[in-house]
């Protein structure tokens, strides 16, 4: 029998096929945080991505210009809400550069204790988070029950479970609660158990392994010239971690290895992420072990710090001096400062400007997804549909911290 | 051939029964799904929805039943003809069983619940003093094993039937009046009593409550298309069951007008008995083509995925319509391949036929190992079900095919989920481990026997054997449904192309091998010597007794894990843990709002 389309022109028998756009977000589970993919899909095949960031934006840079500098914490918090405690640290560790000041070994070895707990909930929540959204919810399940563990630290030493507000310009809010190291070291042997049973559980599995393999590749060059830092950084290659790099605190002096990628795709940021919470509990332990039971925590400088209150209550001077300091706020010198620290996602900088008084000029803040999210585009392009959901996830996205 | 009204009154049962049986395991399935999320976090879990009823009400609830089994249990011991006739050893002894059974039990929760919230009165302190519950427990089945062991080899001249019979059936009366006397007592001292069923009403108001949510119909969609998928998608797993048989098949004489006859009961189609007369399945469809048919329904159910997806409206839907259709159509191939090797080694297409041979020779994973695998992985895929839950993947396609449906729509795609999840369990247990039967079931009971060496003998009565199968069967069941939501809180799912892959790369040429060796072994099997085919069937006797002291030991062990004290160390390290274990605990507290 003759073929029915024997005269046709070959345009007329191929059905006209058009890429589909479809909009993934700004609310789409995929798109934890509000970011918006516009995607061009041919079958399940992303030609081209449209990546489109801001939704989230809450003006916090503007707001901090407000208050006071002690007022700028609780901002802070609300930048990468997953590890607030490192926004805390680096943003008073920014304040002190400008000041000057140099906080007390007690409270240096309590902020990096405290900070690396941080770190430590951040990467749980990053790596749970992706394996739940690919499917598998057990191991998130007991990430998060581990992150349970160190928030439970957080809200006994500081009192909120997710924002602390618990940094201050010259030391820390309160001295370390009286069971903070015996409670640390219990939670930190049960944090690395579930670690280790939950590395298990995901890379002795075949789907998991072949979800992440080869996917969401970007090359080193690439990665520094896009700004990355922080775990996506060093799974492509580059051992780039300011701890090691421009040691600040105590960071000199305590042993950690900076783990490094070689594929720099999803499971070496997995991977990344997992070795790094290891060596967060060896440095947490050396804290714990070298910080000094006694001593004070806050720089004893009455133009930084509060007066205690009992002398509020009693004397004259420090009524004034606690007025000032609520009223006014502490003032820092004319000038600017670039202070930068290795946060969950990489380095965030806190670049700021004082004109004298007690209320700060500009706060920028640098924030590592930011820039990170800068890269998805190059990253997800030309994936699968379905591969959208590791690469992103392993980007680590925070919206608070990317949109502000 | 018209059949009689009490035929077609039977199978309008047996549709009824499987269909409940269907829908309240999908209930069961849900719920265990989200209490399985809820063990996880160490929570309670759903189990908030209650029917509040007076606490008479509860208190005649709870001891009504108890009554009504007293009182037919002392009219069987002492009103009727039962003591005189052959059963009485055997009635005696379920009944004294089942006393001990509801005695423990009463006393390990009247135990526990003094230990948690105090004795109410000097009974409860005193039974509270007797042990922990769980030693309780261990107690009452050490003494269970122990009479099981020890009370056939008193019968006798002391020991004979009536008596036991009247130790069993006082046993049991005496039991189940005093526990549901305890527990109504306490029930009617309280003004309301709320009826949880231990959470099991929670997904059941879950799904009540859609049929009152709004019926949201995207306006640009195909209204005819939108509203017919879900019927289409729910409608053929809920059939597939039909030709499913739950237990041996009835044997019954022929009456006069060639039909039928039930009054005249021959026994059961099993191991050392066929059907001479007329048979009575316990299937509701006794259709000759029967696997084809669990697959044309199965396949029907892609059609309503396709369509659902086609017809929202919606990209994502469209999406997970053709991943939906693609992956069950390729998967399909599998299933079916796999299943033609179990056609060549049983030689039918009936399901019943299959679980008779098996019952005959020997379970289907042991003849078929290859096959049970390559189909139990088919099989989810089947059900759309992590790891293979691509159609709907959430975190990709939204909520795939049914991203635009709302309220009794939605959930009768969420429903007709699960019911698959049930269907394809059936399917596996029917297929490979046995259907309804019990390692050496014989028509006259359980007989073990190796060669020509008989181990063990028991002998039932036919309804006790037709009951213990259908237990059994619904045992597998279970055991399967819960093997599936395991895999699905621990694996994650494939990516689009991968799932292909594996689908036409490894596991259909997987099957087409399966299918040749098995083709090979049975031309060898055919015409090998009477020795080895003599050696065979006392591997197909080995096999079953392989079964049958791994579920001993799995029992055992059951038990041990069960009854194996727990240490929870809990780290009161914080304020706050430290407040809450003043407080009585976090574990025990009231979900009340």
């Amino acid at each position: 029998m003759e073929a029915l389309d024997i005269d046709l022109d070959e345009s007329e028998v191929e059905l006209a096929i058009e890429p589909m756009l479809v909009n993934v977000g700004p609310s789409h589970p995929a798109m934890h945080g509000t970011v918006r993919c516009v995607m061009e899909l041919s079958g399940e095949a992303i030609t081209r991505v449209d990546v489109q960031v801001g939704y989230l934006h809450r003006g916090f840079e503007k707001m901090c210009e407000r208050g006071t500098w002690s007022q700028v914490f609780p901002y802070v918090d609300r930048c990468n809400y997953v590890s607030p405690m490192l926004n805390n640290v680096g943003f008073a560790l920014a304040c002190e550069k400008m000041l000057g000041m140099e906080v007390p070994e007690r409270c240096q070895w309590y902020r990096m204790a405290l900070g690396e707990l941080a770190r430590i909930s951040d990467h749980l929540t990053c790596d749970g988070a992706m394996a739940m959204e690919l499917g598998a919810f057990t191991p998130f399940l007991w990430m998060v029950k581990a992150r349970d563990m160190i928030w439970d630290i957080m809200e006994e030493e500081t009192g909120a479970r997710l924002t602390h507000s618990f940094g201050r310009v010259g030391g820390m809010a309160k001295p370390p609660t009286t069971g903070f190291k015996e409670h640390a070291r219990a939670v930190i042997d049960q944090v690395l158990k579930i670690v280790n049973e939950s590395e298990g559980l995901l890379l002795g599995n075949r789907i998991f392994l072949d979800r992440l393999e080869g996917v969401g590749i970007i090359s080193a060059e690439d990665a520094v010239s896009l700004g990355w830092t922080g775990p996506c950084l060093r799974a492509a290659g580059v051992a780039y971690d300011v701890r090691k790099a421009h040691p600040y605190m105590k960071y000199s002096e305590v042993e950690f290895d900076v783990p490094v990628g070689k594929t720099s795709d999803c499971l070496d940021r997995f991977l990344i992420r997992l070795e790094e919470i290891r060596q967060s509990i060896r440095i947490i332990r050396q804290c714990l072990d070298r910080m000094p039971d006694s001593g004070p925590i806050n720089i004893e400088d009455p133009r930084v710090m509060l007066p205690p209150k009992e002398s509020v209550y009693t004397t004259i001077e420090d009524t004034i001096r606690h007025f000032k300091i609520i009223m006014e706020g502490l003032k820092i010198p004319a000038g600017e400062v670039y202070s930068y620290t290795e946060g969950g996602n990489g380095e965030l900088g806190f670049y700021l400007v004082s004109d004298g008084s007690g209320t700060p000029y500009r706060v920028r803040i640098r924030p590592p997804c930011f820039l990170v999210t800068g890269g998805l585009e190059r990253v997800i392009t030309g994936q699968m549909m379905a591969d959208v959901v590791p690469c992103f996830g392993s980007l680590n996205m925070i919206g608070g911290e990317c949109d502000r | 051939m018209v059949p009689s009204l009490a035929i077609i009154g039977i199978d309008f049962l047996k549709a009824f029964a499987v269909a409940m049986f269907a829908m309240n395991v999908g209930v069961i399935l849900t719920w265990v799904e989200r209490r399985m999320r809820g063990m996880i976090q160490d929570s309670v879990g759903p189990n908030r929805a209650a029917i509040p009823v007076p606490g008479f009400v509860a208190a005649g609830l709870a001891t009504g039943p108890a009554f009504l089994l007293a009182g037919s249990v002392l009219y069987l011991a002492f009103g009727s003809e039962l003591p005189e006739s052959e059963d009485a050893v055997f009635y005696g002894k379920l009944m004294l069983q089942a006393g001990v059974l509801v005695g423990w039990v009463t006393l390990a929760a009247i135990a526990r619940s003094a230990q948690e919230s105090g004795a109410r009165n000097p009974l409860e302190q005193a039974i509270a003093s007797l042990g922990s519950p769980r030693g309780i427990a261990l107690g009452g089945v050490l003494l269970q094993v122990a009479l099981l062991m020890i009370v056939p080899l008193l019968i006798g001249e002391v020991l004979t039937g009536p008596l036991l019979l009247t130790i069993g059936a006082l046993a049991l009366a005496g039991t189940a009046v005093a526990g549901a006397g305890h527990v109504g007592a306490a029930l009617s001292s309280q003004k309301t009593v709320r009826i949880t069923l231990l959470g099991l009403l929670h997904p059941a108001a879950d799904g009540l409550k859609t049929v009152f949510k709004a019926d949201f119909v995207p306006p640009k969609s195909d209204q005819f298309l939108y509203n017919l998928a879900p019927w289409i998608s729910f409608f053929p797993t809920l059939v597939l069951l039909a030709v499913v048989p739950f237990g041996p098949a009835l044997c019954f004489g022929k009456g006069e007008d060639g039909q039928i006859d039930l009054s005249a009961f021959q026994g059961i189609e099993a191991p050392g008995q066929m059907c001479e007369a007329s048979r009575l399945s316990l299937q509701v469809a006794d259709l000759n083509v029967g696997i084809l048919y669990f697959f044309a329904m199965a396949g029907t159910g892609i059609v309503g995925a396709a369509l659902a997806g086609w017809a929202s409206d919606n990209k994502f839907s469209l999406l997970g319509g053709m991943r939906a259709a693609s992956q069950m159509v390729s998967y399909e191939v599998t299933l079916g391949l796999t299943v033609v090797g179990l056609l060549m080694v049983y030689g039918t297409v009936r399901i019943d036929e299959m679980v008779l041979w098996q019952a005959n020779n020997t379970w289907g994973i042991f003849v078929q190992p290859f096959a049970f695998f390559l189909f139990l992985a088919a099989a989810i895929a089947e059900t759309k079900r992590i790891p293979f839950d691509i159609p709907e993947g959430e975190s990709e396609v939204v909520a795939g095919y049914f991203t635009e449906y709302a309220g009794m729509k939605f959930s009768m795609f969420f429903f007709s989920e699960f019911i698959a999840v049930v269907s394809s369990s059936t399917l596996i247990a029917a297929l490979f481990l046995g259907g309804w039967h019990v390692p050496f079931m014989t028509a006259e009971g359980i007989i073990v026997t190796i060669g020509d060496s008989e181990l063990f003998r028991s002998e039932v009565s036919s309804g006790a054997l037709v009951a213990l199968g259908a237990l059994t069967f619904i045992v597998k069941i279970i055991a399967l449904c819960v093997l599936q939501v395991i895999i699905r809180w621990t694996l994650p799912r494939f990516r689009y192309d991968q799932l292909m892959r594996l689908g036409w790369r490894k596991l259909l040429p997987a099957s087409l091998f399966n299918l040749a060796v098995t083709a090979v072994l049975i031309l060898a099997a055919d015409g090998a010597s009477a020795g080895v085919k003599e050696s065979l069937e006392r591997a197909a006797e080995l096999s079953m007794l392989g079964v049958g002291v791994a579920v001993i030991v799995g029992a055992l062990a059951l038990v041990v894990f069960l009854f194996a004290p727990r240490n929870k160390r809990i780290i009161l390290a914080t304020s706050a843990a430290r407040y809450a274990q003043a407080l009585g605990g976090t574990r025990e507290a009231k979900l009340e709002a």
